[in-house]
């Protein structure tokens, strides 16, 4: 038996390091073979009780990074967060494109290349939205986490002491005495960082196509983060507002999902400048830093400094040159979208064929545009809804059933 | 008589008492700013749903039944048929992760933020009344790892307001509401299990998908107590030691105190029931009341304060008749108002924070007569604060008016009795414009300290943490500013010719006395200096 599971790894190393050449060569950035996590846990080995179960799981451990299967090893738990994070981004696409021509499917490919089929190998805006929304979600997820007690390592960093380096050694020491002397930062913080380390391992920064998933992948955090409420209570003298304290609440994801649907619409398209210009946009990278405040605090402080700096400040220039340049929480893209509207095995897009629209509606999702003027079949069907609902907790629902007569549009 | 030090000080000795006093108020700001951290910390803690698959014994409260992070959890999102209100456990262990509290971490509130999904076919209303049956456990570090102790239990009924956002899988946005308050935080973990119960009468009824419940939990931040406590230990003895060297002043004279000296020592003394450093007895007993006594010394000490100031105008004031001039009988109007405020506060803290020594859950502002209650306390309060504004700003301005009639005759005076007079009009308007002052940091701080609370730091590049700065600033002013009144208005001990305007040693002399003083009781030559105005 044992030789037998050992072979298999054997085998799905090997898938793994073809996959590689695979990807490089098509340019894509490799930050995207953690999406795979989504579909890897199924069904149902992704217990919360024994988290070291999910990282032990082949089918994991092979869509997982060199750097990424470190962090899940230093930050037990996360794993479970992160594919609960990747299923909650492809539910969340899915429904913002219930009504849009690509609809977000999903293939259940074992790994994360082919989840969302090959159109994420085109810098179209369909991709950035897939890259955005996935490290939003991890971010939402993993902070989320934290508020679950889920992973132990969510460092209560206390501001003070952010000059401090830690080392990764005696970073569970270190939280202890910052809990001790001034509690716990959010966890969106540990998020945020989280969601940088984790997300952006494969992207380097070196062409286009990373920079592009560099910065939409931001954009997705930055959204999680911008979409932080702050909830306030007084508890000072008899309870008057002497002493308030405040603490930031996790937005519901679909708010999030809503906010980057808009992003997607009004994306911005650049174009390739001259590579390097890292290093001559130190205002815009102050400016970035300071608005998103966490810039300094890497998980462990592995990468410090000049390199992160890099990483993440640099400037795309936007395609026509009379449009502004993209803002961090913009998605921007670099290729037109392929047409969605026929079946294209090649980019892996589905087509509208037998998708069901709206023949009173004028916007995408109406008869007209989805159906790309193929036309439309009419249905009459009969329905049998719940309505007229009472809700009693916790887990009983009492409806009438309604039948109605429902006409239904399909696509031709 | 001799005078008060304040009106026989140079102005030299004067700049360097104030300087000094000026030097210690800044290191209390930057103590706070620098060393201490913001004064309380929160966490965020999204509760477990445990499968309850004995739900009769949850109110059993004396088996040691406890939901504890092992607990078989549910997602609420799935469908569960079958179940019902009762299988459904929330858990929250406090704090999170592998830390536990410190008794430092002194006090400990809990808050409830309650996340519902809108779904098309549930109903619900926009004020929900949210019934929760909750009981609290705690455990100390040496115990073994599942012995939860029972520490209280309560069915509490919560008002959430919240707003629906109409649209099918949004989420609605609810208020947030206290749970409960802890005086003390005696042990190392705590355990909230919490069922929202449902019966036939209405209970829950209107509540629609919950989707999540967090726990906030608000406690004291240790690095700030040990800084706040190091500022009470080194200022409780120096106040001690002004105290005794005030009241040893008084005793020198020949005569017996008056009534400005006894209320400065009475200002001094709640001062020093403030200041006294009693939290450590946290440290090592488990005192829930400690809350409840820390309100109750600050509201003497404000009391004591506001006492202070209508009486120093009053008795600057000088309604002349002798009878019952000088004994507290004669502001009985006045203090009333502050003692009607003060009356009414503490009833409420009682109701609200006395109650929760039995209690911890309790909450005043959940039934309509406990609302009501609680509001006609706060409005009493209120409405004596208000008089007593109005109170004060009228014998303030007779005072002034006072000075300025007296003014108008200066120029017709001898140089001597004009500096004189002029100096002590000076002083006392000096030592007004620093209660003003004082006031207005106080005000101003406040104002400043809610709006810092919304940006967690001033400025990203200073670590300057402005609302703990505000906050021992505020109190070692208020410390400072009692100091300096204790010291300036005590008894001079420099000894005046009697008999003379300017004695020979004019050197010491910088502000002579009157020939003849009206009243040996008379405090200080400005009121003095006002009854010879009535007098005229």
């Amino acid at each position: 038996m044992k030789i037998t599971v050992v072979t298999v790894v054997v085998l799905l190393m090997g898938c793994i390091s073809l996959e590689y050449v695979d990807t490089r060569s098509k340019g894509r950035g490799k930050g995207s073979m953690w999406w795979g996590i989504a579909k890897a846990g199924e069904p149902n080995n992704l217990s919360p009780l024994s988290p070291g179960v999910l990282y032990m799981d082949s089918s994991v451990h092979g869509t997982l990074r060199k750097k990424q299967r470190r962090l899940a090893r230093e930050n037990p738990g996360v794993l479970v967060a992160v594919a609960k994070g990747a299923n909650q981004a492809i539910h969340e696409c899915q429904y913002q494109f219930r009504n849009r021509r690509w609809n977000c499917s999903t293939r259940n490919f074992l790994r994360g290349k082919n989840l969302f089929g090959k159109i994420v190998d085109r810098g179209c805006r369909e991709t950035a939205f897939i890259y955005a929304i996935t490290s939003a979600a991890v971010t939402h997820a993993v902070a989320r986490a934290c508020s679950e007690g889920a992973i132990e390592t969510c460092n209560c960093d206390y501001s003070h002491h952010k000059s401090r380096p830690r080392v990764s050694g005696n970073s569970a020491v270190a939280g202890v005495r910052d809990w001790e002397w001034g509690g716990c930062s959010d966890n969106i913080r540990f998020g945020f960082k989280f969601s940088r380390e984790f997300v952006d391992t494969g992207e380097r920064n070196r062409n286009l196509r990373e920079k592009m998933n560099l910065h939409n992948n931001e954009a997705g955090r930055m959204h999680v983060q911008s979409q932080m409420r702050q909830e306030c209570k007084c508890h000072g003298m008899s309870g008057s507002c002497t002493v308030k304290t405040c603490w930031m609440r996790l937005p519901p994801f679909r708010v999030i999902g809503d906010n980057l649907k808009d992003r997607f619409d009004g994306a911005s398209r650049v174009m390739v400048s001259n590579v390097g210009n890292a290093h001559s946009n130190n205002a815009h990278n102050n400016k970035y830093n300071k608005s998103n405040n966490i810039n300094s605090n890497s998980i462990h402080n592995r990468r410090e400094g000049k390199g992160r700096k890099q990483k993440y400040g640099f400037q795309l220039k936007p395609y026509n040159p009379e449009h502004k340049a993209p803002g961090s929480k913009d998605l921007v893209y670099y290729e037109p979208s392929p047409g969605f509207c026929d079946r294209n095995p090649k980019l892996g897009i589905q087509g509208t064929h037998g998708r069901q629209c709206n023949d009173t509606s004028i916007g995408v999702d109406g008869c007209d545009l989805l159906c790309c003027g193929r036309g439309y079949r009419t249905q009459v069907v009969d329905v049998v809804e719940r309505c007229n609902c009472t809700f009693h907790w916790c887990c009983e629902v009492k409806c009438d059933v309604c039948r109605t007569k429902k006409t239904v549009h399909t696509c031709l | 008589m001799p005078g008060t030090i304040l009106e026989n000080l140079s102005g030299r000795k004067l700049s360097i008492l104030v300087g000094i006093l000026l030097i210690c108020q800044i290191a209390c700001f930057l103590i706070g700013g620098f060393v201490a951290p913001s004064p309380a910390g929160s966490q965020s803690i999204l509760t477990t749903v445990c499968y309850d698959d004995q739900p009769d014994l949850f109110n059993k409260n004396d088996d040691n039944r406890w939901f504890t992070p092992k607990c078989k959890s549910i997602n609420l999102q799935d469908k569960h048929s079958g179940l019902n209100a009762t299988n459904f456990v929330f858990m929250g262990k406090m704090p999170l992760y592998n830390m536990d509290f410190s008794r430092w971490h002194q006090n400990l509130v809990g808050v409830l933020q309650v996340e519902m999904e809108h779904k098309k076919e549930i109903t619900t209303t926009n004020v929900i009344d949210l019934t929760l049956d909750v009981k609290l456990g705690y455990r100390n570090k040496e115990d073994p790892d599942d012995k939860w102790t029972y520490h209280s239990s309560s069915v509490e009924k919560r008002i959430v307001e919240c707003s629906s956002p109409n649209k099918d899988g949004y989420s609605y946005s609810c208020s947030t509401v206290q749970l409960f308050e802890l005086g003390s935080l005696h042990h190392d973990y705590y355990l909230l299990n919490f069922r929202i119960p449902v019966d036939d009468k209405g209970t829950n009824a209107n509540l629609g998908f919950i989707s999540d419940i967090y726990l906030i939990i608000i406690h004291m931040n240790v690095g700030f107590t040990k800084v706040w406590l190091s500022l009470k230990t080194v200022l409780f003895p120096v106040l001690i030691a002004i105290m005794v060297w005030f009241w040893n002043r008084v005793h020198l004279l020949q005569r017996t105190p008056v009534l400005l000296e006894y209320l400065l020592m009475i200002v001094g003394g709640t001062l020093a029931i403030l200041d006294a450093p009693i939290e450590f007895l946290t440290l090592y007993f488990d005192i829930p009341f400690m809350l409840l006594l820390g309100d109750i010394r600050q509201g003497v000490f404000y009391a004591a304060l506001l006492s202070f100031w209508i009486i120093f105008a009053g008795e600057h004031m000088l309604i002349q008749d002798g009878v019952h001039k000088n004994s507290l009988k004669a502001y009985w109007m006045h203090l009333s108002g502050i003692l009607v405020g003060c009356l009414s506060l503490l009833i409420f803290d009682l109701c609200e924070r006395g109650v929760h020594l039995h209690n911890p859950f309790y909450s005043i502002w959940v039934t309509p007569i406990g609302t009501n209650l609680a509001l006609s306390f706060i409005i009493l309060a209120g409405i004596s604060a208000g008089i007593y504004f109005i109170f004060l700003c009228y014998m303030i301005w007779m005072a002034y008016r006072n000075i300025s009639i007296k003014r108008s005759v200066l120029p017709t005076m001898s140089t001597a009795r004009r500096l004189h007079y002029e100096g002590i009009i000076y002083r006392f308007n000096f030592l007004m414009l620093v209660t003003v002052v004082c006031a207005a940091v106080t005000i101003v701080s406040f104002i400043l300290s809610q709006i810092a609370e919304g940006q967690n730091k001033w400025d990203e590049n200073v670590e300057l943490e402005v609302s703990s700065a505000l906050f021992t600033g505020v109190y070692g002013m208020w410390n400072i500013y009692t100091f300096a009144m204790l010291i300036l208005y005590a008894p001079s001990h420099k000894q005046w010719p009697t008999d003379s305007l300017c004695g020979d040693n004019g050197e010491e002399v910088e502000f002579s006395r009157l020939p003849t003083d009206p009243s040996p009781n008379e405090i200080s030559s400005l009121t003095t200096f006002a009854g010879k105005a009535s007098i005229d």
